[in-house]
């Protein structure tokens, strides 16, 4: 177990499930990927702990962290899904989670110049899973607290960016209040970072947001999946392919 | 499914009443006989309890992997090993494997044993070029190496990865896919129910996938649960991992069922284990399951037909194999004894003054040994190990 939640961040989500049925709370699940040691895992961790992890493990598979969050006066779970970097464990294994979800977290390490040029394969993937730019897409530059060890220039990045029409953060999950950039006074610049998505995601039609993203499919409704899952088999080759 | 037990398997006097009859009786003239009676270590391991000590482990272990401890690879040399292809993605997840070593290990030993891990990988992945390292494989290598030792982890990972963990180290993840995709049929067969909410949530099964191919060492806290689990699996065929992975959901149904029926709880649930299972239980349901399902019984259901898996194919000529083997005292060359590569070992220092009273011991009369199985009942905690340390 890596870097486990800490009791009260899921505390909330539990009771609400336990007291059938809670108001609404709407869900924006983010996905964010990229290679193996760029920091998604701490940079999640970050945004739903608030800290960063004192230690760390290679993620296997898929990790789901969570966080309520008032936006406007709304509260709203965000639920992050930090996948592993290793590539064989995306071809065949981490597909299942791309499906429904709101928005896309690009992550690189601006001391790792490869992690930087495998970006054009992560966003390559995410189109594959349906998630284009109808989704919004974020680029995250982490680890800048190593300012000595700079690989990707700001000017590269952000030209990067721009060509694929995503905003640029660089920031650092270890010392995400040494950032001079859109964050204010000492608040933590990792959680600017999700707010924003948050607030982007609020602020799209309420429809897109209960529902998967266009093109993925949109038969989530209970009874379909119903459907899916009465010849088991059948049903659980599909979940898994 | 059995019935939980009334026995209560931590009861001290039970341990120690079983373990020395179990290494008197059975695991010390399986090693001796020639040919060393593998199947009853086999039962050894995985029965109630397991091992019990890692110096048992040392000579066991192998054992159940037909490794001859007389011929172990040599350390390997650091030459050219950054060349590897996985060289830095080894290197990255060793680097962050310290959950994995002793609490109190001082740093500088940790970060020796993390040389030797790397090394340990890369040797074996270097010998075996149509083998692919997967994030995982480390947490099984760190667990070899802190009872093992170097050169007999390095014999222990080269043969679990060509026949246990075979089906993960191929270059794509289908074949480990298609060994997880076992894990519903299981669940279906004994709660139609339970599967059908799973189904429902669409949860999938990635939250047993470090389960699976990490043999759990990736996600339990409490290394002397790991080293039981090892112990079993080592003993068992290569797809009970699985069959634990479905007894382990069984065991928590009604917490499933309770959950919203939604991937993202289920998922966060599920891949969470709990640390205080009841590891003598599960293991025997699980074998229980195997028995009732085997993998045979289940391939023939149509989601299972689209692939073969290298590790049960080869299983049967592999526990052939080890049929053959000769005691260590009949292989034992004459002037070794050195040969054998020294593990660190926390605990086999601490029994390190332990020698004459290893003998003692080995001469003991039945009433020396009601005296020390009076001593047993004060010494609870630390009782099954540190009296095994006498063996
Ligand atoms: N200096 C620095 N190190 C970081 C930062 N974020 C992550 N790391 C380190 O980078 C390594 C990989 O981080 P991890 O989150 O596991 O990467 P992942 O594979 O993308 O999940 C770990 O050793 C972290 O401690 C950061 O912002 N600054
Ligand atoms: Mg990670």
């Amino acid at each position: 177990m890596a870097e486990s939640l800490s009791p009260g961040e899921f505390s909330s989500s539990l009771t609400s499930s336990a007291s059938l049925p809670p108001p609404r709370t709407r869900i924006f699940k983010i996905i964010v990927i990229g290679d193996s040691g760029v920091g998604k895992t701490c940079l999640t961790y970050r945004f739903c702990a608030g800290k960063f992890p004192e230690k760390t493990e290679a993620t296997i598979g898929v990790d789901f962290r969570e966080r309520l969050v008032d936006i406007d006066g709304e509260k709203l779970k965000i639920q992050l899904w930090d996948t592993a970097g290793q590539e064989r464990f995306r071809k065949s294994m981490v597909q299942h989670y791309y499906r429904n979800v709101h928005a896309v977290v690009f992550v690189y390490d601006v001391t790792n110049a490869a992690s930087f040029r495998s970006l054009p394969a992560w966003i390559e993937e995410c189109k594959q899973h349906a998630l284009g730019t109808e989704v919004p897409r974020i680029l995250v530059g982490n680890k800048c607290d190593l300012q000595d060890s700079v690989q990707v220039g700001t000017d590269v990045a952000q030209q990067f960016a721009d060509s694929h029409s995503m905003p640029l953060f660089e920031t650092s999950a270890k010392n995400p209040n040494s950032q001079g950039g859109i964050n204010s006074g000492n608040s933590d610049h990792v959680e600017a970072i999700f707010m924003t998505v948050a607030h982007k995601l609020k602020s799209q039609k309420p429809l897109v947001l209960s529902q998967p993203p266009a093109g993925s499919g949109a038969s989530i409704n209970l009874s379909s999946r119903m459907e899916d899952g009465t010849d088991g088999s059948r049903g659980w080759a599909c979940s898994s392919c | 499914m059995k019935a939980e037990e009334k026995v209560n398997p931590y009861d001290p006097f039970r341990i120690f009443w079983l373990s020395l009859h179990f290494v008197n009786l059975y695991v010390y003239p399986s090693l001796h006989s020639d040919p060393v009676d593998v199947e009853t270590l086999r039962r050894a391991a995985a029965s109630k309890g397991g091992l019990l000590s890692n110096e048992l482990r040392r000579k066991v272990w192998p054992k159940l992997l037909n490794i001859n401890v007389y011929e172990l690879p040599y350390k390997p040399g650091k030459d050219g090993r950054e060349n590897h292809k996985d060289y830095n993605q080894v290197v990255l997840d060793v680097s962050r494997s310290m959950k994995r070593f002793p609490k109190g290990m001082p740093s500088a030993e940790r970060a020796v044993l993390q040389e030797q891990l790397v090394d340990i990988i890369l040797e074996v992945l270097r010998c075996n070029p149509q083998l692919s390292y997967y994030q995982g494989y480390h947490d099984v290598a760190v667990t070899l190496l802190l009872v093992v030792g170097e050169r007999m982890a390095i014999a222990m990972l080269h043969t679990l990865s060509k026949y246990h963990l075979r089906d993960f180290m191929d270059p794509t993840m289908d074949s480990t896919k298609h060994i997880l995709n076992y894990l519903m049929p299981i669940l279906e067969e004994v709660d139609k129910e339970l599967h059908d909410f799973m189904i429902r949530a669409e949860v999938g099964t990635i939250f047993a996938l470090s389960w699976l191919i990490t043999w759990y060492g990736h996600v339990l806290s409490e290394f002397k649960h790991t080293l039981r689990l090892y112990d079993f699996f080592l003993a068992s065929h290569p797809m009970m991992p699985i069959y634990l992975a479905a007894t382990i959901v069984l065991h928590r149904e009604q917490e499933v069922k309770q959950t919203e029926c939604d991937m993202a709880m289920l998922h966060h649930l599920l891949s969470r284990i709990p640390q205080d299972l009841p590891y003598e239980l599960l293991i025997s349901q699980s074998q229980d399951l195997f028995r009732c399902y085997p993998p045979a019984l289940l391939a023939k259901r149509p989601a299972l037909q689209s692939r073969k898996s290298l590790s049960i194919s080869t299983f049967k000529d592999f526990q052939l194999s080890t049929l053959h083997q000769r005691p260590d005292t009949v292989l034992q060359p004459r002037h070794s004894g050195l040969d054998v590569a020294l593990p660190y070992d926390g605990v086999q220092q601490r029994g390190k003054g332990s020698r004459m009273v290893k003998m003692a011991v080995w001469g003991l009369s039945a009433t020396l040994g009601a005296a020390i199985f009076a001593v047993a009942q004060t010494a609870m905690e630390w009782a099954p190990d540190v009296l095994l340390q006498l063996f």
